[in-house]
């Protein structure tokens, strides 16, 4: 006997059997429908069974009323919980891969839309908005129990599996621009600035205000020009790069020195919020408040319009990403005889590795389902493929189209009829929020660190790409000298040292006296020699642990 | 570089062919990383893939299983029971794995070896032999037989610590076989001819036993191979066990790259391996040496032995930003064109 009441143990519920037949009978399946009884009168009659993982073992389970036998003992109550959220969150997920899902969930989270009804009184650091959201025509149980319904995450598209000129090789995505110009996947994104008055120890303050050109680190009229009297930027104010948000003066950050005049003016630093590097947009939205310690807060609220461009990321919810490549104009679109221009083109190769057939049956359904005006119920174990197939068929049939979804396609640049009939079809796509305006960074000129005189690292820092010791190897391999030297010195820490001839030690030029100094051995004869700034810095490391290298020139 | 030379290697003057191997080599077996610890449930008791390639660059003394093919003379290749016999004098027979029981008297240095008389028959083996055989070997003892023990006394210097390593020594002697040789099979050919595969590597034992094809005695301790046949062979062994686990692995690398290494691990005579403790400690600049592993270590012993760098090499020159002195950097300007023409005007 083994009895396991674990707090907090997974159980799953199923409904009992009684006399080979269910326990939960029509009659009782009415009663729930007109809401006479619930969920819980049916746990308390025992019609319904809660089994944790160790009990499942000795159980016999019927997925459904067809599949009752002699020795069943239980009969899920859907087929669907079997499932977590994951793979419920996708439509026809029993037609997928297994191994697709979580990439499709993974997308699901990526994905912009309208997370939020009170978005507009929100300051959340980052957050996107779609334009105009759908409802997917195939949707599923979970997707409404969700509330998936009041928060919609997509746009329904019209899909042709079609190649274009080799413009959607892989996983890229050809769009339609018409479509774009109309609002397809077009989107809001805002971003949050948060700043305080901190107090400091001493009494000082930092203080909302226009900076005065006198503080420390002034950065120019310009950048403080679009500040209200508060030092704060007014609302519907158009942004860019480097603009200051909130105006903010701090103390300086060192112990003033005492002047021989007394107290003089107090020194300030401008320590203003600026817009990040790579964005603009528009002042959305401003506020003033205090936090618990009574200094005073701004956020300011960035907002910026993104229209799908190349590069930008969508996914359907059968975890088939794709990057835009190109956007094409309307009349350069492949189109139908019924003169339809799909809004998006996707390469057929993408389905056949991935095994994503559920994205072929979404396509089919949604296309039935748009022309009839109906949604249709994509629940996992809900329906069965084939007379999907046909069901939808039927309808397609009816309303003049191919049964199987295949269309005859004019090429939009010849007027050519193409000789295949392509799949076309109604696909709910997602604008994941990876989007390139957000991700673009170029350098060629740019901020330096201060130990190593090496360019920085990372986007918000300006910084450029590393060449790093593998790309050194492979330059090395192939034998190109000079270009190795560019990358590693001349685009990198180059610098510019005195050598002392006599005792190889690093020297300086005294630009008072116009003569090269050794401090070592005091001598004036030196040259000066290009080495990388890591060098030199190697050598002052080492004379710091009492190593002393002595460099010995010779001449060309 | 004359036409004809460059033709002979094939390879264009200043090419870095020590970095284009180490790429060649690096790249694949970064998959094979990825395969070997997935190819689960085969159980081999020989190792293969990365470990093997590992062992073979790191240059392991004791390497995980040594093995040695032998092949048989003529006259033995076609005869299994005559293959059987010879397979017979591999395998070692051990003193303690003879034993029943054994007794150390360090005080008065002897020691008793009681035999189990059952070992000793499957073996062959009788109380004379082995007395025989351990007085050959050791010196200094008087052997006492005693029905079925054997008492060893020590006859030298009672020391007792030089005592107690022989006794362990004795224990560990291989009364029979050659010594390392843990087990051997006879094995046959797809030309029905027979040989020995041993597992434990002895090639200057197995070169003394009747029937074995001396010239086509094969082993895969690169140390044995060394020790017996030099350093060339001991060159090639190393790349063609580095090919042969390669080929294992389906990773295709050009043989020249394999070549080099293992030509960079043995030019000096010896035995190196490709890390610290080998061909990268041994370079000759400071900076190289210290930008590779253990940088402290090798700035302080130049700073006491006041090494210069002459900075010939690639590493050091990229570090103080000097264009190296390899592929397009190798190739210096010989005169100045103002140079040439006063030869021009002087001609």
């Amino acid at each position: 006997m083994h009895i396991n009441a674990d707090k907090g143990r997974v159980r799953k519920p199923y409904i009992l059997m009684e006399n080979g037949k269910s326990k939960f009978t029509p009659e009782l399946r009415e009663k729930l429908k007109t809401r006479e009884i619930d969920f819980n009168y049916l746990v308390r009659r025992g019609i319904i069974e809660y089994l944790d993982a160790e009990e499942e073992e000795n159980v016999e389970v019927a997925i459904d009323e067809a599949h009752i036998n002699k020795s069943t003992t239980h009969m899920e109550v859907d087929p669907a919980i079997m499932f977590g959220l994951t793979v419920n969150s996708s439509v026809y997920p029993e037609f997928n891969n297994a191994g697709r899902h979580p990439v499709a969930w993974n997308f699901m989270k990526q994905s912009q839309g309208l997370y939020s009804t009170n978005f507009n009184d929100r300051y959340d650091a980052r957050s996107y908005i779609l334009f105009y959201p759908q409802l997917p025509l195939i949707d599923s149980i979970t997707y409404r129990t969700l509330g998936l319904e009041r928060h919609p995450q997509g746009q329904n598209m019209v899909v042709a599996l079609s190649t274009y000129y080799g413009y959607n090789m892989k996983d890229a995505v050809v769009f339609n621009k018409a479509a774009v110009d109309r609002g397809l996947g077009r989107s809001a994104f805002f971003r949050s600035y948060a700043d305080e008055e901190m107090r400091y120890p001493g009494g000082q303050q930092d203080h909302f205000t226009l900076p005065p050109p006198t503080a420390e680190g002034y950065r120019g009229e310009h950048v403080y020009s679009r500040l209200g009297e508060d030092g704060i930027i007014e609302p519907e104010m158009d942004v860019k790069e480097g603009d200051a948000l909130v105006g903010k003066i701090s103390p300086p950050r060192f112990l003033e020195e005492q002047t021989s005049f007394g107290i003089g003016e107090e020194k300030v630093r401008d320590n203003s919020v600026e817009l990040r590097s790579g964005e603009q947009g528009t002042v959305d939205r401003v506020m003033l408040s205090e936090t618990i310690g009574a200094t005073r807060i701004a956020k300011v609220r960035i907002r910026s319009i993104k229209i799908p461009e190349i590069g930008d990321k969508f996914a359907s919810r059968q975890s088939q990403k794709g990057v835009i490549s190109m956007i094409v104009n309307q009349e350069d679109m492949p189109y139908t005889k019924d003169g339809i221009v799909p809004d998006m083109l996707l390469n057929p190769i993408g389905l056949p590795n991935r095994m994503t057939y559920g994205h072929m049956l979404e396509m089919l359904g949604a296309k039935a389902g748009s022309l009839k005006g109906k949604k249709f119920d994509g629940t996992p174990f809900s329906n069965n493929g084939a007379a999907l197939v046909d069901e939808f068929g039927s309808i397609l049939k009816e309303y003049g189209f191919d049964e199987f979804g295949d269309e005859e396609f004019y090429d939009g640049r010849t007027g050519r009829k193409f000789k295949g009939k392509i799949f076309t079809g109604v696909v709910y796509y997602q604008r994941l929020w990876h989007m390139v305006s957000l991700k673009l960074q170029v350098r060629s000129r740019g901020p330096v660190q201060i130990l190593t005189r090496q360019p920085t690292e990372g986007k918000p820092r300006k910084g450029g790409l590393k060449f790093g010791e593998m790309e050194r190897e492979a330059l090395i391999g192939y034998g190109a000298s000079l270009l190795l030297k560019e990358r590693m010195l001349d685009q990198s820490d180059k610098a510019s040292v005195w050598i002392c001839r006599d005792c190889g030690d690093i020297g300086y030029y005294d630009y008072i006296k116009n003569v090269a100094v050794c401090p070592l051995c005091g001598g004036s004869s030196l040259e000066e020699v290009e080495i990388s700034y890591a060098f030199k810095l190697l050598i002052d490391e080492l004379k710091s642990m009492h190593i002393l290298p002595r460099v010995r020139m010779k001449s060309d | 570089m004359s036409a004809k030379n460059e033709k002979k290697f094939n390879v264009v003057y200043g090419e870095a062919v020590g970095a284009v191997a180490a790429h060649s080599f690096g790249e694949p077996s970064t998959q094979m990383v990825l395969r070997t610890f997935h190819s689960a449930g085969i159980a081999s008791s020989v190792v293969t893939g990365l470990p093997r390639i590992l062992e073979l660059v790191d240059a392991r003394k004791k390497q995980q299983s040594p093995l040695m093919t032998i092949r048989l003379d003529k006259s033995y290749a076609k005869n299994y029971e005559k293959a059987k016999q010879v397979k017979a004098q591999f395998e070692e027979v051990l003193v303690k794995s003879l034993l029943e029981n054994f007794t150390e008297d360090l005080k008065n240095v002897t020691m008793v070896l009681e035999f189990d008389k059952e070992k000793l028959a499957q073996s062959d083996l009788t109380l004379k032999f082995i007395s025989g055989k351990l007085q050959a070997k050791f010196e200094n003892i008087d052997a006492e037989q005693e029905g079925h023990s054997l008492k060893i006394k020590y006859k030298s210097k009672k020391e007792m610590k030089s005592a107690r390593t022989m006794f362990v020594n004795m224990r560990n002697f291989a009364v029979k076989g050659l010594q390392g040789i843990k087990k051997a099979t006879v094995q046959q050919d797809d030309d029905g001819e027979f040989y020995i595969i041993t597992s434990g590597s002895n090639m200057a034992g197995a070169l003394d036993i009747e029937g074995v094809d001396k010239e086509h005695l094969y082993s895969n301790d690169m140390f044995d191979v060394l020790k017996v046949y030099g350093i060339e062979a001991a060159r090639n062994m190393i790349a063609n066990e580095l090919k042969k686990t390669m080929d294992e692995e389906n990773v295709s690398v050009g043989f020249r790259h394999i070549g080099l290494l293992a030509d960079a691990m043995t030019y000096g005579g010896s035995i190196k391996s490709a890390g610290r403790h080998g061909i990268a400690g041994n370079k000759a600049s400071v900076f190289a040496r210290a930008s590779y592993e253990e940088t402290v270590k090798h700035f302080v012993n130049a700073s006491v032995f006041g090494e210069r760098d002459p900075l010939k090499g690639v590493s050091e020159n990229i570090l103080i930003g000097k264009q190296i002195n390899v592929g397009t950097g190798r190739i210096k300007l010989a005169i100045k064109k103002e140079d040439l023409k006063k030869v021009d005007a002087e001609k």
